[in-house]
């Protein structure tokens, strides 16, 4: 009788406990209860009606997901941001030494669905505001008023013109085979990147194959030790034991490879003669760029770890936008027709990179010191094809920093600074991180940012960036937010608040 | 003008009666081909005046009539979804579950057909299409054609919960509309395979399965030891009253079991 009173006490706490979604938890329960014949099958149907007629009155019941969803994850962000933006023209062109500044208060949103289905198969939905691909963020009252041509369009105040939702990410994927993902679709990137050389709002589109295999080696120690033996008045043998953490290595071996569709030839065939532009065909091949990256990340004992990331860049076909030559600005020329010489040439880019870090922790505080190394092969060939044949030198891109802390939960706070170049002929100026330092390269500086954690979920960032002409007889390739070329000066201060969820 | 007034009431008075003497029976095929109507006849000799309107088009439309009122009792060989349940509150319906019967949903193959057992792995890997060849699982090979009930079909979604872990059948899968239909085909087709009730394993040309070792019977689906078992319902708006509550009681008694078990149910005790 009593047994029989502490199942039923059991069921009712497990099934009445106050969470909403129970019924399906219930199910193994009421089946336990009635094979033991604690309750009958009809009592058994009339509880479990009852906990879904609950269940479907909740806010979780009345969603409704299709049988082959077996995981789903709503996630996203919102941003409030203050952002202070400046550049300035070099001493020797006119006007000489003036200063460009944009103060802009601006907000993002981002929103996305990530589900697992059945038989391995996955799929990844982010809808997000701005058209950019190396920004999320629309400016508050920036569209007022719209210019197409010679038209100009009033839109009034709180216009919403700019406030559009697009599809951000959109891909599927499939892990059936041991330690391999393959990605399909506009992605978050597969890569492992620094700002240097991509943005990390860019969501590149195409395939990617990753592969990862974690192997542990253990070297012995740890467990229950035996110290010595002594003997003791009861005449029992008595053992002294001592504790020792055993040192073990584990190593994450990783392999990216990804194939982007950087540029779509649109028709690939036209009807009658080829198109030409400026006396010259248009190309009519795509543009890709295919990346082939091979890892590794050591973790030791006590935190400590080390990662490593090589990784080698190629394009291939043309495309129809990005196939001039890059020259990226001359300060001999007007900062107007500086400005307009191609910033965004794809040609003769065969770039290997190496981001890289080391971690470890002082007490529960996280450290860790990265970088990033980058060079063109193919920069003497680029530097001459943009009208400057002596400075295939200018191929190297760095990046050196450290941080302190973490922002995961209720005030937690990190700091991070970094310091970077990057020359003018050693990276795609169209992927480099569109803050620091505009979107443009042939510029070195550094960044500090702080961030506190007001709420598990809400974060606070200050970032300031310097930067400035890394060689003065150059450009500073690339389309940024600031209307100079060459950029001799440049500053960036941002304050953000975030939201996650 | 006395006289209009009796004569209206007169009219009233016995439409009423003729009303609380109609039964509407909607729902499950499983329950309403052949175990129904056979309680109705029943019924129908012991309670003389009594007519029945029985509908069998699959447990969906039986749950729907519930929520619409358009019946007394839903005939379903499956649980109410939560999505039907929410919609039945939504309306001030209560969905009153009362079992009825057992039932054992049976693995048929044709009589031909060398396989006499599969494993309940095996047989999810047939219907969801990753076995196609008779061969993987013992038979003398051949392509396996699969038949299902349709999808407004209690058994379709029943089966799919017991024996495919709620995967997708098998694209190439026929759907059929009645458990003699799928017993039928699988009797004609010596490459057939499929499910039916197991008040429906005697139909000419078939064999049933054994599962895991297990074979569909009264015992083994009362003591749960068959794994693809399930309770069937008549579900009422709250406790039911007048003539469903004397039809369901009458179910659910030693002559209406008796009735339960010579169609090829099995009786809840």
């Amino acid at each position: 009788m009593f047994k029989r009173f502490m199942y039923i006490v059991a069921a009712a706490s497990f099934i009445f406990g106050g969470i909403a979604a129970r019924a399906q938890d219930a199910g193994a329960l009421l089946d336990l209860l009635v094979r033991k014949k604690i309750i009958t099958d009809q009592e058994a149907e009339e509880v479990r009606a009852e906990l879904t007629k609950e269940t479907a009155a909740t806010s979780a019941g009345k969603w409704k997901l299709s049988a082959p969803i077996t995981e789903l994850e709503l996630y996203g962000d919102a941003r409030l941001r203050y952002e202070y933006r400046s550049g300035r023209t070099a001493g020797d062109v006119s006007p000489p030494n003036d200063w460009q500044e944009r103060k802009r208060e601006r907000y993002r949103l981002r929103i996305g669905l990530r589900g697992v289905l059945a038989d391995d198969w996955f799929f990844g939905i982010r809808l997000e505001t701005s058209q950019n691909p190396r920004s999320t963020n629309v400016t508050f009252g920036d569209d007022t008023s719209t210019t197409s041509g010679s038209t100009t369009t009033f839109n009034g105040p709180f216009a919403k013109n700019s406030d559009g939702i697009n599809v951000g990410q959109a891909y599927l994927g499939y892990r059936g085979f041991k330690d391999i993902t393959l990605t399909g679709g506009k992605m978050p990137n597969p890569l492992v990147t620094t700002l240097m050389t991509w943005d990390a709002d860019i969501n590149p589109e195409g395939t990617a194959e990753q592969w990862k295999h974690s192997f542990t080696f253990n070297f012995g120690g740890g467990g229950v030790e035996q110290a010595q033996q002594s003997y003791a008045k009861d005449s029992k043998n008595l053992a002294i034991t001592k504790t020792s953490e055993p040192w073990k290595l584990k190593v994450d071996l990783f392999a990216n490879f990804a194939q982007f569709i950087y540029d779509d030839v649109n028709p690939e065939n036209p009807v009658g003669a080829p198109r030409t532009s400026g006396g010259k065909l248009v190309p009519t091949t795509d543009a890709w760029l295919l990346a082939w990256q091979v890892g590794a990340r050591f973790t030791f004992p006590n935190n400590l770890y080390a990662q490593i990331a090589p990784t080698l860049y190629n394009y291939t076909g043309n495309g129809d936008t990005f196939n001039g030559h890059f020259v990226g600005g001359d300060p001999a020329l007007s900062n107007s027709d500086s400005l307009s010489t191609n910033q965004v040439g794809i040609n003769s880019l065969l770039v290997f990179d190496m981001p890289m870090e080391i971690g470890w922790k002082i007490g529960e505080l996280p450290v860790r010191i990265f970088g990033d190394f980058a060079v063109n092969f193919e920069a003497d060939d680029r530097a001459k094809a943009a009208g400057f044949p002596g400075k295939g030198d200018q191929r190297y891109a760095y990046q050196i920093g450290a941080g302190i802390g973490q922002l995961k939960a209720k005030h937690d706070w990190q700091l991070q600074a970094f310091w970077q170049q990057t020359e003018q002929f050693s990276l795609d100026p169209n992927l480099v991180d569109s803050d620091f330092f505009d979107s443009r390269v042939n510029i070195e500086g550094v960044v500090v940012q702080a961030g506190y954690a007001l709420s598990d979920a809400v974060i606070f960032n200050l970032s300031y960036g310097y930067g400035w002409m890394a060689d003065k007889s150059l450009g500073t390739g690339g389309i940024g937010d600031i209307g100079i070329n060459p950029l001799d000066k440049y500053q960036i201060f941002q304050a953000d608040l975030n939201v996650k969820f | 003008m006395k006289r209009i007034y009796l004569s209206l009431i007169t009219i009233i008075s016995l439409m009423g009666s003729a009303y609380a003497d109609r039964l509407v029976i909607k729902g499950s095929d499983t329950l309403g081909a052949k175990l129904v109507p056979q309680l109705a006849e029943q019924f129908k000799s012991q309670h003389p005046g009594t007519t029945f309107d029985i509908a069998a088009e699959g447990s969906t439309t039986g749950i729907a009539a519930i929520i619409d009122g358009t019946a007394q009792i839903g005939m379903s060989s499956r649980r109410a979804k939560s999505s039907e349940i929410g919609a039945a509150s939504a309306k001030g319906v209560n969905m009153k579950p009362t079992i009825v019967a057992y039932d054992g949903i049976a693995v048929i193959v044709n009589a031909g057909n060398p396989v006499k057992s599969l494993t309940k792995k095996q047989v999810e890997q047939i219907f969801t299409g990753e076995v196609t060849d008779w061969s993987v699982v013992g038979g003398s090979g051949g392509k396996i054609s699969i038949y299902t009930r349709n999808t407004s079909s209690g058994t379709y979604s029943d089966f799919k919960e017991l024996a495919m872990k709620k995967r997708d059948y098998a694209p190439g899968s026929q759907k059929m509309a009645g458990n003699e239909q799928i017993a039928s085909e699988v009797g004609r087709n010596p490459a057939g395979i499929g499910y039916v009730g197991i008040a429906y394993t005697k139909a000419g040309g078939v064999k049933v399965v054994s599962i895991d070792g297990a074979i569909p019977s009264i015992q083994s689906v009362q003591n749960h030891s068959y794994p693809y078992w399930r309770p069937t319902f008549y579900y009422t708006n709250g406790e039911p009253g007048g003539i469903a509550k004397t039809f369901l009681d009458f179910t659910l008694s030693s002559v209406g079991q008796k009735i339960v078990n010579q169609v090829g149910f099995v009786p809840i005790k």
